[in-house]
């Protein structure tokens, strides 16, 4: 039986603030579209139309979900993502071509607007939205506290950006900081890198503190915001800050892809470090308050979801396997030779399943709450996975050293669909089991009222979140490949 | 291809109304593995085309990749347009409203031992919210009784091995309160709840799972002055006494009172005489190092028990070892002697007597007396007779397992013992006739072949006799330390929740590192304070 949600206050916005979203996000759109037109070179009046058309869509769609400068700058991410397809789309309809080659080759061709929709489109019109939607009196927007949001955020920044100090020590690699050019001084290197890792940090935590519930969702936050980060540091602010013209190519972006996946797990650990950070204060000093306690305690859940996660983890094994085999995956771990007969990586493969299924359980137990969200869930699980094991973890277990190369991650791309489908079915599987459960125990009221307070309620910028990181996730490997 | 998915997503993603960017991106979003699932997997599958996996292949399928994208955010905008026309239309789809309805069939279980609450489990899962379900229990907790000799030789906390029934049952009613009688003609029980007036409880079905109490077999003196070992508090006092017999050796300066005080009976020579003898046996030797005033000749843990060999559930070779290993660790042995008086500072036996201050009685029990009171068929030891299905003849609606009842094996035709395996299998079988007799479908009859036996009989040390499996003849036997951690293995596995679990398991770790400790929970004026428990079952 599905639980119905209901909408929030916000989501009946009267008609004069629709009239004043509409206008805002056309100005703030046709403003993002003049800047396209300089920084591009191209026409002012085009891109400054295309931003205006941009703007009104947004204002008219996506504004109400604006609730804060978080919620839309994901919501204008994802809809500036829609915008480049539709963009696409309308080209090859123009053409009347639907080759697929074609179509890569005029998508290559614009990714530089892509860039330029996400840059200047999507994160001013999203931003400039939700804030003005933060002001706006809503009772049912959970609290913000600004202190937590900079100290949990600063910090899970810092903590996350050390996961390069072995390269950075040996001054080797500077991910968060590639395109920024040729900086003589370690000293200045890893000081910027920390600057820029505390600066995602922060920024994570005041834009997201309201929308991020656990883990699983921060790790999700964490993998969008960083994209858009690489977007917007070493493709736009870095060059910029230099004085040296933007180039938004498909070459420029194919030789920061090694930068790409550091910013991409950059952002996870941030996601996972903020929400440990985040949630260390609830978990010790709210949650295991006698007069918050729950039917059921934190450590009941936890162990029920590593049950559930490995279970779950073990079919979305045996489910992907054909496909692992099929992608020739099963025999090379990771790409690397281990000479595995198909038997041996069978089992290894199931083991592993296991295991990342028990983390699914643990991470994104409490976001989907139904079988579509939770499919959803299991599709950036399965992306995640993919550029942490394959194109990171594994390598560096099995050899020592990691290749973000863009030629090491179009090797790797069949497995890409693999992972995603062992994600689909972990996470439906969970979901199944978990509803199971709750519906079991559903005539218990506490159990009920957990399950309420539990749900992600309508609004929030899940879906944006999916589409954006999935959209990107899959779609820069197979045009930079 | 786009119908099905459409279908799959709105089944999968009930929209919600006004949330037209929420149902665009994320049918959007969901576009992405559709791609992967319809144009690179199974497209070239079915048309018999070699599948593209690599950059290249992937390549290929970009065009498909874009639509798929732009399909899912029209499907998501279409689905939430016609979700919205569909309420204008037809009104708003109500969620169906879950309560408990008074006009459910409702199942009063009698007892909270592991066969009640795993009744109460059963039914649970098998009616689901089909039915009403009552637990009737005097104590609020499920008594993990396998582990019981672990509180008593305090290896473990008591609330280690109490599983708290309202917590760990989510469907039913947990009632706290006495079983005083039932009228079979109005079918009501009749409690009387702790403090209050005499209540009735109706029911449509009953289940009797009242376990059983000690029996003295009419040694009065005895029942006044022996501890029973059936209750969480039974094993709290024994092991405050043993510390109080410590204590007052420790102060005492005759020899021989100080051996009177320093020895502990143990009446009963099965599974839980010998592995209480055992855990007294570890504790009183574990914490004879803090009393200094004492010597280790003045310790006795004697069993005394009337057969000539003791663990008469386990074959002829075990019993022999057990009765070795628990000699050479210091356990002293009365064996083909019984018990037939006791007063304060002796215990008399058949053949002699032992001067001892502390008696313990574990050699028989009965079932609870309650069921003598009420109109029931039962045998000559006061069980409830019950047919092959488990159910109480000539009493429509009433069924009765565990220690309380004489479960005859279906197959074998012979009584199943009084054991919580048997009572957790009667359990299911009760259940699951419940729910056939609700509609109208034939019972089955009970049949439960035992798994084996397991018993501690002192530190890392035990026996296990283990059935083995398509040979019902044969088992498979075996001792000493495999056993000992099989039965911690098993049993902690069985311990009900993984709180229960980590609690045992972190006692048992940190047993290996600390002595055990000597603190007194409760204060003991003497012998007659716990005379009362014997009338609290």
């Amino acid at each position: 039986m599905p639980v119905v949600t209901t909408l929030s206050e916000a989501d009946a916005p009267t008609p004069l603030r629709m009239w004043y979203d509409r206008w805002i996000g056309i100005l703030v759109g046709t403003a993002g579209g003049l800047l396209q037109g300089m920084m591009l070179h191209s026409s002012l009046l085009r891109t400054a139309l295309l931003g205006a058309a941009f703007g009104l869509v947004f204002g008219l769609v996506f504004s109400k979900r604006a609730s804060s400068a978080g919620a839309g700058l994901i919501w204008g991410l994802g809809s500036a993502l829609l915008f480049w397809f539709l963009i696409l789309a309308a080209s090859m309809l123009r053409l009347g071509t639907h080759d697929s080659n074609v179509m890569l080759e005029d998508a290559r061709g614009r990714f530089s607007a892509l860039a330029a929709y996400l840059v200047c489109f999507g994160a001013p019109v999203g931003v400039v939205l939700g804030i003005r939607g933060g002001i706006l009196p809503d009772r049912s927007r959970p609290p913000f506290n600004r202190s937590r949001a900079i100290v949990a955020g600063g910090l899970a920044g810092v903590v996350s950006g050390l996961i390069f100090g072995h390269w950075m020590w040996q001054g080797a690699f500077f991910p968060l900081i590639a395109g920024l050019g040729d900086i003589q001084s370690q000293a200045a290197k890893v000081l910027l890198q920390f600057c820029v890792a505390f600066t995602i940090g922060a920024t994570f935590g005041l834009l997201f503190q309201r929308d991020v519930r656990g883990y699983g969702s921060c790790m999700g936050w964490g993998l969008g915001y960083t994209v858009f980060w690489w977007f917007a540091g070493p493709l736009t602010l870095f060059p910029f800050s230099q004085r040296r013209p933007l180039n938004w190519s498909m070459d420029a972006a194919s030789q920061l892809f090694g930068a790409l996946v550091g910013y991409i797990l950059y952002g996870l650990i941030l996601g996972v470090v903020y929400a440990t950070f985040d949630r260390a204060w609830v978990r010790l000093f709210i949650e295991s308050d006698p007069l918050n306690r729950e039917a059921e305690g934190p450590g009941f859940r936890l162990f029920r979801s590593l049950q559930w996660g490995a279970l779950a983890g073990l079919a979305g094994g045996l489910v992907s396997s054909p496909f692992m085999f099929a992608a020739h995956v099963l025999s090379s771990v990771a790409g690397v030779s281990t000479q595995l007969s198909t038997l041996s990586g069978l089992l290894v493969h199931l083991l592993v399943s296991t295991f990342i299924g028990m983390s699914y359980g643990v991470l994104f137990r409490d976001e989907a709450s139904n079988l579509a969200m939770a499919g959803a869930w299991g599709w950036v699980f399965g992306l995640i996975w993919w550029y942490v094991g394959p194109l990171t973890l594994l390598p560096l277990l099995l050899t020592g050293e990691i290749d973000w190369r863009i030629s090491a991650a179009s090797a790797l791309l069949p497995s890409l669909l693999g992972h995603l489908i062992y994600g689909a079915c972990t996470a439906s599987l969970f979901y199944v089991l978990e509803q199971a459960y709750t519906n079991k125990h559903r005539l218990d009221p506490r159990m009920t009222a957990r399950e309420l307070r539990r749900l992600r309620p309508v609004g929030t910028p899940a879906p944006a979140l999916w589409f954006f990181a999935m959209g990107m996730g899959v779609v820069i490997p197979l045009l930079l490949a | 291809m786009a119908l099905v998915a459409g279908a799959i997503y709105a089944a999968c993603a009930p929209p919600v109304r006004g949330a037209y960017a929420d149902s665009i991106m994320a049918a959007a979003s969901l576009g992405i593995p559709i791609w992967g699932i319809t144009s690179v997997i199974l497209l070239p599958l079915l048309s018999g085309n070699q599948m593209a996996w690599d950059a290249v292949g992937m390549q290929g399928h970009f065009a498909p990749l874009v639509g798929w994208i732009l399909f899912g955010a029209l499907l998501g905008g279409i689905l939430q347009i016609a979700s919205e026309i569909a309420e204008i239309r037809f009104g708003p789809e109500t969620a169906p409203v879950l309560s408990l309805s008074v006009n459910l069939p409702r199942v009063v279980i009698l007892g909270g031992g592991f066969g009640g609450m795993k009744a109460a489990e059963y039914l649970e899962e098998q009616l689901g919210g089909s039915v009403s379900i009552s637990l009737v229990s005097d104590t609020n907790a499920l008594l993990f009784t396998p582990m019981l000799a672990e509180v008593a030789g305090s290896s473990l906390e008591p609330s280690h091995i109490s599983v708290p029934l309202r917590s760990s049952l989510r469907r039913t009613r947990f009632v706290r309160g006495r079983v005083t009688g039932v009228d079979f003609e109005r079918r009501v029980v009749v409690l009387d709840e702790a403090g209050t007036e005499s209540r009735e409880l109706g029911y449509d079905h009953v289940i009797f799972a009242l376990g059983a109490v000690s029996n003295y077999l009419g040694l009065k003196n005895v029942e006044k002055l022996a501890f029973d070992f059936k209750t969480l508090l039974d094993a709290i006092r024994i092991r405050n006494h043993v510390i109080e017999m410590f204590e007052k050796a420790d102060r005492e300066t005759d020899p021989e009172v100080r051996r009177q005080l320093l020895t502990f009976v143990i009446a009963g020579g099965g599974f839980a005489g010998v592995e209480l003898a055992g855990a007294l046996n570890d504790f009183a030797h574990g914490i004879f190092p803090d009393y200094r005033n004492l010597s280790i000749d003045e310790l006795c843990v004697t069993l005394v028990h009337s057969r000539d060999r003791i663990l008469p559930e386990l074959s002829e070779t075990l019993a022999a070892y057990a009765l070795e290993t628990m000699k050479q660790r210091g356990v002293t042995f009365r064996l083909g002697a019984r018990l037939v008086d006791a007063e304060p500072g002796l215990v008399t036996l058949s053949d002699g007597q032992i001067a001892a201050e502390s008696l313990v009685w574990t050699a028989g029990t009965a079932p609870n007396p309650v069921i003598r009171t009420l109109d029931l068929p039962t045998n000559a030891r006061g069980a409830i007779t019950v047919d092959s299905t488990l159910a109480v003849p000539e009493h429509p609606a009433v069924w009765a397992l565990g220690d309380c009842a004489v479960v005859i094996d279906s197959e074998t035709k012979k009584p199943c013992p009084p054991t919580a395996q048997f009572a957790l299998r009667e359990a299911a079988t009760i259940a699951r006739n419940i729910g056939a007799a609700l509609k109208g479908e034939p019972a089955s009859d009970f049949h439960f072949k035992s798994l084996g036996a397991l018993c501690v009989i002192g530190h890392q040390t035990a026996c296990a006799e283990l059935t083995v499996p398509f040979a019902s003849t044969r088992s498979l036997r075996f001792s000493g330390l495999l056993a000992w951690f099989l039965w911690r293995g098993i049993y902690v596995s069985k311990l009900p929740g993984p709180e229960r679990k980590i609690r045992v398991l972190m006692a048992w770790t940190l047993e290996l590192f600390f002595p055990r400790d000597i603190i007194q929970t409760i204060e003991l004026g003497g012998k007659e304070s716990h005379a009362g428990s014997h009338n609290a079952q």
